[in-house]
C-alpha cells in the first residue's frame, strides 16, 4: 500500500475500478470500458482501473465520482459502528478497503482527501483493537479448531476484514502463538 | 533475508531467553571447579559452600546435574512482585520491572522450583502482573498514532510480542495519513 513501485500490496490496492465521466468524445477506445461500443461519447459514463484512471483525470479527460466504497452510506454506517461494516463486502474478496482509499485519496484535492484521510483513519484506530483482540483470542485455541461459542459477531468481524487487517490479524496470532507456546515450554520438555 | 515471514518482523521468546541467561545470577556450588575460561569470560572458582556469581545458562545446566543450589534474585519474592502487582492495577503506567524479567523468572521457576521459596505463588503473581499490563498495553493499542509511541517501563518480552503488529498499524496510519498541502 505503499508508493513504491514494486510494492505488490500497492499493486493489489489498484486492482479497483474507479467510476469515470468522460468530457471529450474519444473514438476507437470503447474497448476500455468492456463494452462493445466503438467510441467513447462525451459524458458517457465507464468504469476505468486506478491504474488507467491516473493519467485519464490528470489529463483532464474525464471526471470521476467518489466510489461506493467510500461514500455517504459507508461513512454513516461506520461512523454507527465501526466494527459492524464488512470491509470485504466493499472492495471484493482478497481487496485492501484501506488501500484502495489511499489510491483514490492521491487524486482527490486537498479538502476530499483530509474527509477521506480521516474516514480511513478513524476506521482503522476504532477496528483494530477487535482484530488485536480476536488474534489472541484464536491464538489460544489448539488445532481442533473453532469453537462453536465465539459468537456469530466475532465471525462475521473475521471475514469482513480487509485484506491490510487479515495481514495485521496473521501477524499478532503468530506472535501470540509463540508466546504462549513458549510459556508452556519447560527444561523437562526440553532435555 | 530468508526467514519465513513470521519471524522476520520480531526475535523468538526463546531467543530472548538465551539472551537473558547470559546474566549473571548467585548459586551455592555443591562441586568444586577451578577458573574456567569460557567464550563469554570467566568465571569460578566454585568453592563449596562459598556463594558465586555466574551466568543464569551455566547455573541451569550445573543444576540440572544437581551440582549447585540457585539463589533466587532480589525482585524473585513474593514481596516485591505483590508490591509490583498491586501497583500496576491501581496505577495507570506500568510499574517499573527488571528488564528480562519473564525469561528469568520463567527459567529460574522451570529449573529450580526447590530453591526459590514460593514457587507457585509465584507463578501467579507473575501471571497476574502478565495480564495487568497486557490489558493495558491494550488500551495503548487505542491510542496508537503515527507518529512516535512511548511505553516506559514495558519489558522485553512484552516489547517482542506486540512488536510486530504494533509497528505494521503505525506504518499503515502513515500511509493513510493526507500531509496537507500534497497534490
Amino acid at each position: 500500500m505503499d508508493d513504491d513501485y514494486f510494492s505488490i500490496d500497492a499493486i493489489l490496492a489498484e486492482n479497483q475500478k474507479f467510476q469515470c465521466t468522460f468530457k471529450q468524445e474519444i473514438p476507437d477506445m470503447g474497448h476500455l470500458g468492456g463494452g462493445s461500443e466503438r467510441d467513447i461519447r462525451a459524458q458517457s459514463k465507464r468504469q476505468i482501473p486506478i491504474w488507467l484512471a491516473y493519467t485519464i483525470i490528470y489529463s483532464d479527460w474525464a471526471d470521476f465520482d467518489i466510489p461506493t466504497a467510500f461514500g455517504l452510506k459507508v461513512r454513516n454506517a461506520l461512523k454507527a459502528e465501526t466494527r459492524s461494516v464488512r470491509l470485504s463486502n466493499l472492495v471484493g474478496a482478497g481487496g485492501s478497503w484501506y488501500g484502495f482509499g489511499k489510491t483514490t485519496m492521491d487524486i482527490l484535492n486537498d479538502e476530499q482527501a483530509k474527509v477521506l484521510s480521516e474516514m480511513l483513519t478513524t476506521t482503522f484506530k476504532g477496528r483494530l483493537i477487535e482484530v488485536i483482540d480476536q488474534a489472541q483470542h484464536f491464538a489460544a485455541l489448539g488445532p481442533v479448531g473453532a469453537s462453536g461459542n465465539t459468537g456469530d459477531f466475532s465471525q462475521a468481524f473475521r471475514e469482513g476484514l480487509d485484506a491490510t487487517e487479515r495481514d495485521l490479524f496473521t501477524l499478532a496470532q503468530e506472535s501470540s502463538k509463540r508466546m504462549r507456546r513458549w510459556h508452556e515450554e519447560t527444561e523437562r520438555s526440553k532435555r | 533475508m530468508s526467514l519465513p515471514p513470521s519471524l522476520r518482523t520480531s526475535a523468538t521468546p526463546t531467543e530472548l531467553e538465551l539472551i537473558a541467561s547470559q546474566q549473571l545470577i548467585e548459586i551455592i556450588p555443591l562441586i568444586a571447579m577451578e577458573k574456567t575460561a569460557f567464550i563469554s569470560g570467566a568465571y569460578g572458582p566454585l568453592r563449596p559452600p562459598h556463594r558465586a556469581k555466574v551466568p543464569i545458562w551455566m547455573a541451569v545446566n550445573l543444576k540440572l546435574k544437581k551440582k549447585c543450589h540457585i539463589m533466587a534474585p532480589y525482585w524473585l519474592n513474593t514481596e516485591f512482585l505483590q508490591a509490583r502487582l498491586n501497583e500496576e492495577t491501581t496505577e495507570s503506567g506500568f510499574s517499573r520491572l527488571p528488564f528480562r524479567f519473564s525469561e528469568v523468572s520463567k527459567v529460574l521457576l522451570d529449573v529450580a522450583p526447590d530453591d526459590i521459596p514460593d514457587a507457585d505463588k509465584l507463578r501467579y503473581i507473575l501471571k497476574d502482573l502478565r495480564e495487568a499490563r497486557q490489558a493495558k498495553s491494550r488500551e495503548g493499542l487505542a491510542n496508537l498514532d503515527r507518529g512516535e509511541f512511548s511505553l516506559p517501563n514495558f519489558c522485553s518480552m512484552e516489547i517482542n510480542e506486540v512488536r510486530p503488529f504494533f509497528i505494521r498499524s503505525m506504518a499503515i496510519l502513515q500511509q493513510l495519513y493526507r500531509e496537507p498541502g500534497e497534490t
